[in-house]
C-alpha cells in the first residue's frame, strides 16, 4: 500500500476514534434499549443480546480511546475492522430478510438499516484498514513499534 | 485489548442499581383475553396475537401506531393514534385511557421492533398495562380487518 502522510493517518484515527466513542455513549447510558435493538436483528440466540449490550459498548470505548491516544493502534484498528465486518453482515442479513428496523448503531437516532448504513460502515472499514496498514505513525504512545515490525 | 473492556462492562453491570439481566427474557404472550382484566401491581408489557388484538379493537381498546410517519400515510388501524413526539403521545394516551388501563401498540410486522421500543418508552412515562401486537399492520391488513385511510 502507498504511504500516506502520518498526519492524514492521525486525522483518520481521530475521526474513527470519535465515531466509536460517540457510538458507545448512548449504548452505555441505556443498555436495555441497545439490547432490544440487537434483538430486532433476530440473529443472536438464547437471549444473549443482553451480554452483547453489556460488553460491546466498552470495547468500542477502548477502540476509540486507543485510536485517538495512540495506544495499541494495531489492535484497535484490527478489532474495529472485525466489528465493522460483523456489523455489515448483520445489516446485510436484515436487509435480505426484509427487516424494517433501526440500526442501533448509536450515531443517529432513528437511522434504519439499509444501503446508506452499509456504505457508512464500509467507509469506516476502509479507514480501519488504512490505519492498520500504515506503520509510519505520528502520536503513538504505546507500543512504539507495530505488530509487524 | 478485549479483556479489559469485557471486565469493565461486566463489573459496571453488576454494581449499577438497574443492572441488565445477563439473559434477555421474551415478552409474555397473552393468549386468553380474560388474562388482561387483572389489575396490575407492577407495570407490564405483554404481547398479544391477532385474535386478541381483534377482540380488543372491537371492545374499543385504544391502539397506538408506532410506525414512521411515511408508513402511516398508507393508512392505519381504524381509530389508532400516533405521534412522533413521545411527550405529546403520552399526554394523548393519558387523556384517552389513563395510566392503568391497557392499550395496544403495533408497528409494521413481527420483526419491526419499534412497537417494543415505544412500549418501553411509554412505560417510563408511567403507563402500567401495555400490550404489543407483534403481527402489526401486515398481519392486520392481510386478515382483511378494518383500516383507516390517511387524509
Amino acid at each position: 500500500m502507498n504511504k500516506i502522510h502520518p498526519v492524514i493517518v492521525l486525522c483518520m484515527r481521530v475521526v474513527l476514534g470519535i465515531v466509536f466513542l460517540v457510538a458507545s455513549y448512548q449504548k452505555i447510558l441505556d443498555p436495555q434499549q441497545f439490547a432490544r435493538e440487537i434483538s430486532n436483528y433476530h440473529f443472536i440466540p438464547l437471549g444473549l443480546e443482553n451480554v452483547v449490550a453489556i460488553i460491546l459498548p466498552w470495547i468500542e470505548v477502548f477502540i476509540g480511546l486507543g485510536l485517538i491516544l495512540g495506544i495499541m493502534i494495531d489492535g484497535s484498528s484490527l478489532i474495529s475492522g472485525v466489528l465493522l465486518i460483523m456489523f455489515n453482515l448483520l445489516v446485510i442479513q436484515a436487509m435480505i430478510r426484509g427487516f424494517n428496523i433501526e440500526c442501533g448503531c448509536g450515531l443517529k437516532e432513528g437511522q434504519m438499516v439499509g444501503w446508506q448504513k452499509l456504505m457508512e460502515n464500509m467507509t469506516l472499514l476502509i479507514t480501519s484498514y488504512i490505519i492498520f496498514n500504515q506503520k509510519n505513525r505520528s502520536f503513538q504512545l504505546s507500543p512504539k513499534t507495530s505488530l509487524s515490525e | 485489548m478485549i479483556t479489559i473492556p469485557v471486565f469493565i462492562g461486566i463489573i459496571i453491570n453488576i454494581i449499577k442499581p438497574k443492572s441488565l439481566p445477563w439473559v434477555a427474557e421474551p415478552i409474555l404472550l397473552i393468549k386468553n383475553q380474560n388474562d388482561l382484566s387483572a389489575i396490575l401491581s407492577e407495570p407490564e408489557i405483554r404481547e398479544i396475537g391477532l385474535s386478541v388484538a381483534f377482540n380488543l379493537h372491537n371492545d374499543g381498546t385504544l391502539f397506538v401506531d408506532a410506525r414512521e410517519e411515511e408508513y402511516i400515510k398508507e393508512g392505519f388501524i381504524t381509530g389508532a393514534i400516533y405521534d412522533d413526539d413521545i411527550e405529546v403521545l403520552a399526554a394523548k394516551i393519558d387523556t384517552l385511557v389513563g395510566l392503568d388501563r391497557p392499550f395496544v401498540i403495533y408497528c409494521s410486522d413481527d420483526d419491526c421492533g419499534s412497537s417494543e421500543d415505544l412500549a418501553y418508552n411509554l412505560q417510563d412515562w408511567g403507563f402500567m398495562n401495555i400490550l404489543v401486537f407483534k403481527g402489526g399492520w401486515k398481519m392486520w391488513t392481510e386478515s382483511g380487518y378494518q383500516v383507516q385511510e390517511n387524509e
